[in-house]
This record gives structure tokens, sequence and C-alpha cells, in this order.
């Protein structure tokens, strides 16, 4: 992880703004690259029951393999972010937020403020689920069956992130750009995961999709808050 | 937890049972009460997501990426779409070229604006395509999605997706050659393959 964020300044040095840098959003930004508020990725998709929607985020890029003591920060808040309108704004929110051995969800409910600042739902409206570690995988499904999960994973993320540093300092440094075969560097990384899937009917309304194809969607961002 | 979960189930029911029994009672008796943890507090924003790729696409200096990060969606355009069409324009130029309408036939300031409102959009009532040809966009990402390829070739690759291809004496931007081969997710819940 050190190594990927030296070339990264070192490429962001080199190029002095024409450096495009692709990864999911793993170590992307100086003041939360490596913390325990690093997003590192952002799924949703039809789950095995159609009529659900799965999310799952992950955070802190590039855990080592089995062994590490890695835990989810307790002053760190998940937060699945749901825009029913398309005005870009929360309508729904899903929280998860960790105490000892376990992860505590709040939602899908109507945040009592939008933006930047949040705070938990109802502290008693809750469900968890134990945190998994290397072995385990603890499941909860509550009586609205949402299923809940938290715990390490395998980073699903695959990118040839060392090469592309190379490439976008342009044809001098990497004349035929990328390799063939590629390098997976995210291969065999663990990230700390929380998966949610969710009965469509507890995830509101739908608008047409921005690009014209006619078919109806919602917004979802994922973000990382601290308490301060 | 199971335990817990029983106890719930159990004082849950016998709630139902005293609120059947006293139905004209207005003194409703005390709910269960959860396990006292403090969840007090405001949390405030450190990092955000939407697409994959996009916050470290585009804003590069430390400044613009912890910036992005801290932007609502609802005001990214306004702050960083000509922001973004200036890096997109100046990689090319950096390989000697203008940036070509891409595959959707978007031109640089479209694809921007586009790509500069970082969210996803997800199809609840359909299936999972993160790009399956100009009709079939964007209703969300599954976990073997290769959006690294698709995000090269909606940059870079032109009207035909090819461009920078690697043939003709072009380097090869449009791929990064790594696929999903070595991923495993599971077919159900958590879906997410185990640690390694």
């Amino acid at each position: 992880m050190k190594n990927f964020k030296f070339k990264l300044l070192t490429a962001g040095i080199a190029l002095s703004g024409l450096v495009v840098l692709i990864a999911a959003d793993h170590l992307e930004a100086p003041a939360v690259g490596a913390t325990t508020a690093d997003i590192t990725d952002l799924y949703a998709f039809e789950g095995a029951n159609p009529d659900n929607t799965v999310f799952v985020v992950s955070v802190q890029s590039s855990l080592a393999p089995a062994g590490n003591n890695i835990s989810f920060d307790e002053d760190v808040m998940i937060e699945i972010n749901i825009d029913n309108d398309g005005d870009l704004i929360e309508d729904r929110v899903i929280q998860a937020v960790p105490r000892g051995d376990n992860m505590y969800f709040f939602g899908p409910g109507t945040p009592s403020n939008t933006g930047l600042n949040s705070t938990v739902l109802d502290p008693d409206s809750r469900t968890s689920v134990q945190i998994s570690g290397i072995g385990d995988e603890f499941t909860t499904t509550d009586n609205s069956g949402i299923s809940y999960f938290a715990g390490l994973r395998d980073d699903p993320f695959f990118f040839d992130f060392s090469q592309f540093n190379q490439v976008v300092q342009g044809p001098t440094v990497a004349p035929n750009g990328f390799n063939n075969p590629g390098t997976n560097d995210f291969a065999n990384q663990n990230v700390l995961s929380v998966v949610v899937e969710v009965p469509n009917s507890l995830l509101g309304g739908t608008f047409a999709h921005p690009a014209g194809t006619g078919v109806q969607v919602f917004n979802v961002w994922a973000e990382a808050k601290r308490k301060q | 937890m199971k335990s817990t979960s029983i106890k719930m189930i159990a004082l849950a029911m016998g709630l139902f049972l005293l609120q059947s029994c006293n139905k004209d009672d207005d003194n409703n008796p005390l709910p269960p009460q959860p396990e006292q943890l403090d969840f007090s507090g405001t949390f405030v924003q450190q990092d955000q997501m939407g697409r994959p790729g996009i916050a470290t696409v585009f804003p590069t200096t430390a400044e613009e990426e912890n910036m992005f990060n801290v932007t609502i969606p609802s005001e990214m355009g306004a702050n960083f779409q000509s922001l973004f069409e200036a890096k997109l324009n100046g990689l090319h130029a950096a390989f000697g070229v203008e940036y070509e309408n891409n595959l959707l036939g978007l031109d640089a300031a479209t694809l921007t604006t586009v790509l500069a409102s970082d969210v996803l959009q997800v199809a609840p009532d359909g299936p999972t395509i993160y790009y399956g040809g100009p009709d079939a966009i964007l209703t969300g990402r599954g976990l073997t999605d290769d959006v690294i390829d698709i995000s090269l070739i909606l940059l870079f690759g032109g009207a035909d997706g090819a461009r920078f291809n690697g043939e003709n004496g072009t380097p090869e931007l449009v791929s990064d050659n790594v696929d999903a081969s070595g991923e495993n997710p599971q077919t159900n819940f958590p879906y997410v393959e185990r640690p390694n």
C-alpha cells in the first residue's frame, strides 16, 4: 500500500496536473487515503432474489491476507445514500456503525438532514450482525427481509494499478501503454465490507435514467463519516 | 446474538399479547428496551463514492481530491465539470491527439458532465449492467464487472471503442488486460468472496 502511494505521489509530481488516476476509490485522496474512513468500493446489484437489491461498501484498502488484526472503526459511520427523484440529494439512507463485536444497521430511513453531517436515524431501531473474521461468515436477516453482513472479505476489485501509474506518465515512460497480460495488483488483498440486501419495496421510488434509456433507476452513493 | 434475537422475539410476542388484551387501555406498556449503546453525535463526511474511479480519475491535486470527497453530489457538476473536461483534454494532448467522441457519441463536455455527478444509477427492477452497449448502460455495478476497461474505453476508445487498442503503432490504453478470472464471488448472500 505504501508503495502504491509513493508511486502515486511520484506520478503526481512528475505530471503536475495531467495525471489521471484510476482506482475504484482506493487511496484516492490525501486527507482520507489509508485511514479507517477510506472507502475502496461501492457495488449495487440485483440479488439472487430479483425482488431485492444488494449494496456492498468496502473500506480500508489493500489489507494484507489472513492474520492481520484489522477492525472497523467505531467512530466511522458507513452510509448508503439513495436518491429517489434524481435531484442528487439523498431521500433514504442506510447506516452502519460498529460497536464491539457487532455492526449495527439503521434504516433504510429518511435522514433528519441531508449532506455532509449525519446523525443515527433512530438509535433504538436497529439490527445487528456479528462482525466476521478470517474463517467466519455471520449473517442476519430481520423481519422486514433485509439481510446484513459485515467483515473481512477478499477485495473484488481487479486492476493493473502499477502499470497505470506508468501509462499516465505518457508515451516516454510507457510507449506501449498497458502490458498484456496485465497484473492484478489487488489479487489476494482483503478489505472490510458491509453488505446489505434489501427488498426493493423498502427502497422507494425511481425515475427515468438520465442517459435516456427509459430504464427506471434510483441514484446510489456511499459515504464514510467520522464522529466529531 | 441468537439468544438476543430469541429474547427480542419473545419480548415482542409478549408485547403483542399485552396490546391485544388492552386495546382500550391508554396506558401502553413500555416497549422492549434494546441494549444501551451510545450512537449519539454528529458524523462528518470524510469520503464518498458513486461510480468506480471518478474520485481518482479526475481530481488530481491533493486539494482537488480532498474537496471532491466533501462536495455533495448536487454540487459536483457546477464545481468539477470544467476541471474534468480540462483533465480529459490534457491527457489526450499528452499523447499528441485530441479527444474523440466515444462509443456513446458523447463529446468531452457531455461526458465530463455525466461523470462529474459521481453517483451510481441502479435499476431495482431489472438486470444489473455496468455497460452493455449504448442502450444498456449503468443499471448498477456487479462484483465482476470490468469497470476499468469500460472506463478506459469510454475515455480513450473513441467512436468505435478501439482507438488506442495497441495496434497500428498505438499504445494500449483501452484495456489493462486484467479480468475477473481470479475473482470468485458467492452466488448467494453475502456474495463477496471469503478473505485471503
